[in-house]
């Protein structure tokens, strides 16, 4: 794992305002804090956490998927989050792996490493809990 | 007088640095002196300290008393380095000519210029080494020395490299040129390229990664060519399917599931007792790996695998390690064989790496770089998809087989063996930056892609940073993978 790249592009985020901290206990993860969400349309909270994997070999391996909490009322409206992935434990929470793969063919720029990272993941977030069912 | 703990540096150039560098030097050569201060990336590997020139800060107008034939470094200049060097990660260093012909040995005014830049730097540069260089012109022959000021002591360069450039590395008062008599073995070579450069490889260290089809026939010719060293790399064990084209191999290495370098390191050493082999099972980038490689004068790349071509790229471009990667591919439709396709890639610092070049997909390497627990949720997952009638590639890409045979693997690894050899020797260069050619068309189908680097990438902007740059590596070995472990001698 690239702990200097990563903090780097976390780095960047908040800069910008958008806090994400790197958890590397047992599988690494990025644990982005209250992501924006289009869910106050249909009476849903503005913002929900969201955790994304490090993915192994990073950043030759692209980012992909992306979890919520347990019990999150995203949860089935998220594109892809019907399809669980794996339930993941970090920060203290239960987390759920979403069928989310934005750089693989799932609607976003292929990946290359020398554009995207987990700094530009984050519009991939934002994108993803923009459009609920 | 400086005492060295011991000789256990390396010092990397790449060509057209080194060459910039030289024309530096020697501006008031061949009588008098001139010198620069330098930036160096640097890696402690365990085994010492392995340093590539990052970039050079030349004195400017009144930066050195031109009226004094010796180096005599303005007080200004040092100053302005060193408040410099508390913005960047870099080693300090101070590189200067002695005169034509005049061994690059230290004098008493070498050393207390040392003595002196050692102290001062460590207060504005604290925890890193101070480098200190010496080129010269012997007998035609660029020769240098060099010292390396690192936690209280000093150590000796045991070796300078300069990409496919020969140099001479000057220790302890004589050449560290071994003068000898030209081996019997050898003879063929000497005629056609010359005793010295004979001599030459006997002095150099290659690492091959990957001891495959490929990788194997690369090490039989280094290893017959007389090479002193071979450093071989590659994480699998022998099985019945490799005994085609794995030089070396026999079935019981199969039988007994021998790991692959450890079968190159029998064959190497039966063909020649003299040479000396690490063998380690494991991969680039993995720590151990890295560390050793960059101690080589050049590797050969000898995997089918996307991410150690990558690792390559790297080391190419951040530790100045000159490459030469070769790869072969095998096609066939309707029960004929089509192609039969061999690409030979000359990674230098200055060349495109391999992301510019779009040698690697994402997809493949992703999934490359996956454990094996992953993999297999991966394809469960992919295969669902295909039952819901779904895209499966977002899970899983089914990877083509690549179909090799032995011709091919080891007319692969002789030819990248062979271009490795001319640029050891400096007797000839790859005419080509990506040679690919079908052994099964029309006049071979030979082309060559020069291609561009992008603008935008990180090997513009990072060549000789070594690990002041690891935030910027093109990957980083999985936590997944095997540790790296060496073969016992």
């Amino acid at each position: 794992m690239s702990r200097e790249r990563i903090e780097r592009e976390l780095a960047l985020l908040r800069e910008g305002g958008q806090l994400a901290d790197l958890f590397s206990e047992g599988r690494p993860l990025v644990l982005y804090r209250q992501v924006p969400t289009a869910g106050a349309q249909i009476g849903l909270p503005s913002a929900e956490d969201v955790i994304v994997p490090v993915p192994a070999g990073y950043p030759a391996s692209m980012i992909d998927l992306a979890g919520l909490p347990v019990g999150s009322p995203f949860l089935g409206r998220a594109r892809g989050s019907q399809n669980n992935q794996g339930i993941v434990a970090v920060a203290g929470r239960q987390w759920q792996l979403a069928s989310y793969h934005p750089h693989n063919g799932g609607g976003g720029p292929p990946w290359d490493q020398m554009r995207h990272g987990f700094h530009t993941y984050l519009d991939q977030l934002i994108a993803w809990l923009d459009k609920l069912n | 007088m400086i005492r060295l703990a011991q000789n256990d540096a390396v010092v990397r150039f790449s060509k057209g640095d080194f060459q910039a560098l030289a024309a530096l030097l020697f501006r008031r050569y061949p009588e008098y002196e001139w010198a620069t201060f330098a930036r160096f990336g640097w890696r402690d590997t365990g085994r010492g300290l392995v340093f590539s020139l990052a970039s050079v800060d030349p004195p400017g107008s009144g930066d050195m008393n031109e009226s004094v034939g010796h180096v005599q470094i303005r007080e200004s200049y040092s100053l302005r380095t060193a408040l410099s060097a508390e913005k960047h990660p870099f080693a300090v260093g101070v590189i200067h000519s002695h005169p034509e012909d005049c061994l690059p040995a230290p004098s008493s005014i070498d050393n207390d210029m040392d003595g002196y830049y050692a102290t001062y730097f460590s207060d504005f540069a604290p925890g890193r080494p101070y480098v200190s260089l010496i080129l010269s012109r012997v007998e035609g022959t660029l020769t240098l020395s060099g010292r390396v000021y690192w936690r209280g002591g000093w150590h000796g360069v045991e070796k300078f490299a300069v990409e496919t450039l020969p140099v001479t590395t000057w220790q302890a008062r004589e050449r560290n040129f071994r003068r000898g008599e030209a081996r019997e073995r050898t003879a063929r070579l000497n005629s056609a390229f010359g005793s010295e450069a004979a001599l030459r490889l006997r002095q150099c260290a290659v690492a091959v990664i990957g001891a495959g089809g490929t990788g194997s026939a690369a090490v039989e010719i280094l290893a017959r060519a007389g090479v002193g060293k071979l450093i071989l790399v590659d994480p699998d064990r022998m099985e019945e399917a490799n005994l085609e084209r794995v030089h070396g191999s026999q079935p019981t290495h199969a039988r007994q599931a021998i790991s692959k370098v450890e079968v190159a390191r029998e064959h190497v050493l039966a063909i020649d007792p003299t040479c000396q082999v690490e063998a380690i099972i494991g991969r680039l980038p993995q720590k151990e790996v890295v560390d050793a490689v960059i101690r080589a004068d050049l590797a050969v790349g000898c995997t089918d695998q996307q991410h150690s071509r990558l690792a390559l790229s790297d080391i190419a471009v951040r530790y100045l390690v000159p490459v030469i990667d070769c790869g072969v591919a095998l096609e066939g439709a309707n029960g004929a064989v089509t192609a039969q396709v061999i690409q030979i890639v000359r990674f230098l610092a200055a060349d495109p790496c391999a992301l510019c070049r779009g040698m690697i997909l994402p997809a493949t390497i992703s999934q490359e770089l996956m454990s094996e627990e992953e993999r297999g949720l991966r394809r469960a997952q992919a295969e669902d998809a295909r039952t819901r009638g779904e895209n499966p590639n977002q899970y899983w890409r089914r990877e083509a087989q690549l179909n090799t045979v032995g011709f091919l693997t080891t007319t692969a690894g002789s030819m990248a063996a062979g271009y490795a050899m001319g640029w050891l020797t400096g007797r000839f260069d790859p005419p080509f930056s990506r040679l690919q050619m079908n052994l099964l068309g029309r006049d071979l189908d030979v082309t060559d892609s020069a291609e561009i680097p992008r603008a935008e990438c990180a090997c513009r902007r990072i060549r000789g940073w070594a690990d002041q740059a690891n935030a910027d590596a093109f990957l980083n070995a999985p936590a997944h993978w095997d540790a790296a472990r060496w073969i016992d001698s």
